[in-house]
């Protein structure tokens, strides 16, 4: 199982995945899995429930190490034991909570765990709120957004403005590869359109994307290839331009596709 | 691609929400400041004011070491037993011979071992700060009482004195030391990491964990620092009254912790103000004094402030919009971007 789509012309690899396995108890969640993720690439993961698509994305986000396997960034081999290590690493994570406190502010959320400091009389440390604010601003018009009420507890926000904080949180991290968990759950179709805008303008950037999302429309309009997983395995890697709708669903039910694999 | 949400009115003002509830609460105290003095002239003298603070200072430090407590989602019953306990212990030291500011520091320092004590078992031990809390509560109560029951400590040094009875320029020093203990505070609340830590581990302890932040580590300090507060709360009272025994601070918990609630301090967590909280001391105080000149009943003053507590937790409440019906009503008119805002309440 070879991915079939590579080409010279490929910018950096920015995660490699190799032999990657996990079990828990009897059951083989991940089984063997080798994958590679290019500089600004998105990669959609496709799979039914069970597929082993959250087990795959927790071994890379740190949260739960594997049984064996390599992960490397950027072609240094890492130890990912905790979701600290991943973000070290450049790797962050858009969990489907988001991980938002509801009740801090915008720029709260945005910076907290990483705030800036000041020093009070030159002797006492405190928060730099209005370079917290400031760098916030930046940091969404960069992306040309703007949201009202940055001072207002997030628990306020409509659905893809709290996207847009989480992200935001992400982006300050200065991260090479993003993981979202079902990013467009729950939104409203305006909203969703968004988020996948805003998708895209990161992978412009050159920051990668891992998608999982059960939405196929969502994966074709916005990856580059589909990484289709079946009872732990990777079953297919394809091109996004050169498959068809037919194709991925027959790999996520069957584990094939009519080409043969 | 153009994703521009809504408004442009991105800076520029504060919170307005809260601004607007300590004005709220501001404006409930001056008025019925006013029907009181209408009532009865007596309440509005200048030695009836001074009175009310001095009779709320104690409260407002307790309540602001507490008003952390409650926004980091806990809640500290044992306050008053925690008072009876660090007093009886420290007057006995000092009488017996300890130098007076070696004793005040002891009473810090054991006011810091209790809310450590109580910090490890809630953070660690995972028992929730209600029952941990009230473990304490009865355990201190006995401790003191094991201490000292039936005697009255009293004959503290002069240098102790001074901090319950002296003034500043007319000024009660226990009115100083609680509003520079609330300043203090409220820098702490809103300026410093720590402040911010309460409220994440308050508004969403998993996501304040994931984002970096020393959850457990946080929560023992947040005890800690409750400690203290209630420690220099305790120095305040026996030093006004030059004596402490073993059943001092009963039920002070209900006022520390009603102070805080009427303050606009959130009782799930997440949220909170230093400022609200003192208003909220101020005018627990301001109707004790007020039932007291007119006569009332001490038994009958405990059912008018579980009374004003019931209310400001209710009004509370419909402002949060966990009774949806009647938030309507309450709620300002969102605006902007908030119109696409689901109606329901946070989700915690």
């Amino acid at each position: 199982m070879k991915s079939d789509t590579r080409t010279d012309a490929r910018p950096a690899r920015v995660l490699v995945v190799e032999r990657l396995s996990k079990s828990f108890g009897g059951l083989k969640a991940v089984d063997d899995v080798s994958l590679e993720v290019f500089e600004g690439e998105i990669l959609a993961l496709v799979g039914d429930n069970g597929a082993g698509k959250s087990t795959l994305v927790k071994a890379i986000a740190g949260a739960q190490p594997p049984d064996s396997g390599q992960i490397l960034i950027d072609g240094v081999a890492r130890q990912l034991n905790t979701p600290r290590d991943a973000s070290v690493a450049g790797i962050g994570c858009l969990h489907q909570g988001l991980g938002l406190v509801d009740t801090l502010n915008v720029p709260e959320n945005v910076f907290l765990g990483r705030e800036l400091t000041t020093k009070l009389m030159n002797c006492i440390p405190q928060l730099d709120q209005t370079k917290m604010r400031e760098r916030t601003i930046e940091l969404l018009s960069g992306f040309g957004i703007s949201l009202p009420r940055l001072n207002d507890p997030v628990v306020g926000l409509s659905g893809g403005q709290r996207q847009t904080v989480a992200i935001s949180r992400l982006l300050l991290q200065d991260v090479r590869l993003i993981i979202m968990d079902e990013p467009m759950a729950a939104l409203g179709v305006e909203e969703g359109r968004r988020v996948l805008d805003l998708v895209r303008t990161m992978s412009q950037r050159g920051i990668s994307v891992i998608v999982i999302t059960h939405n196929l429309e969502h994966v074709f309009q916005l990856a580059d290839r589909i990484a289709v997983m079946k009872n732990g395995r990777l079953v297919g890697l394809v091109n996004a331009q050169a498959t068809t709708r037919y194709d991925v669903v027959r790999l996520i039910t069957l584990g094939k596709s009519d080409q043969g694999n | 691609m153009n994703a521009t949400v809504e408004s442009e009115r991105t800076i520029g003002h504060a919170d307005r929400r809260w601004l607007f509830q300590g004005i709220g609460l501001t404006a409930v105290i001056i008025v019925l400041a006013i029907l009181f003095i209408a009532i009865n002239p007596r309440f509005g003298t200048l030695a009836n004011l001074i009175n009310i603070l001095t009779q709320a200072s104690f409260i407002i430090v307790i309540a602001v070491g507490m008003t952390f407590v409650i926004t980091s989602a806990g809640i500290d019953l044992s306050v008053g037993s925690a008072v009876a306990f660090i007093t009886v212990v420290a007057f006995g030291l000092i009488k017996g011979g300890l130098n007076p500011f070696l004793g005040v520091v002891f009473m810090f320092a054991l006011g810091a071992f209790i809310g450590c004590l109580i910090g490890g078992f809630v953070a660690y031990v995972k028992i929730p700060p209600f029952i941990a809390t009230l473990g304490f509560m009865a355990g201190l109560r006995g401790l003191a009482l094991v201490h000292s029951a039936g005697e009255m400590h009293f004959g503290l040094p002069v240098s102790l004195t001074y901090i319950g009875q002296g003034d500043i320029a007319g000024i009660p020093v226990p009115v100083i030391i609680s509003f520079a203990a609330a300043a203090f505070g409220a820098w702490l609340f809103n300026r410093t990491r720590f402040g911010l830590y309460v409220k994440a581990i308050g508004g969403n302890r998993e996501a304040a964990r994931l984002a970096g932040v020393p959850v457990n580590r946080i929560e023992v300090m947040v005890y800690v620092l409750m400690g203290m507060f209630t420690a220099l709360g305790g120095l305040i009272m026996m030093t006004r009254i030059d004596s402490t025994q073993a059943t001092i601070g009963t039920a002070m918990e209900i006022h520390v912790i009603s102070a805080v609630i009427i303050g606009g301090t959130s009782l799930f967590g997440g949220r909170g103000t230093i400022y609200g909280t003192v208003m909220g001391a101020l005018l627990l105080s301001m109707m004790n004094n007020a039932l007291i000149i007119a006569g009332v009943d001490f038994f009958w003053q405990l059912v008018v402030m579980g009374c004003i507590v019931l209310i400001a937790v209710a009004i509370s409440n419909l402002r949060e919009q966990r009774i949806p019906l009647l938030a309507h009503f309450l709620r300002r008119a969102p605006k902007g971007a908030a119109a696409n805002n689901p109606a329901d309440g946070p989700s915690h």
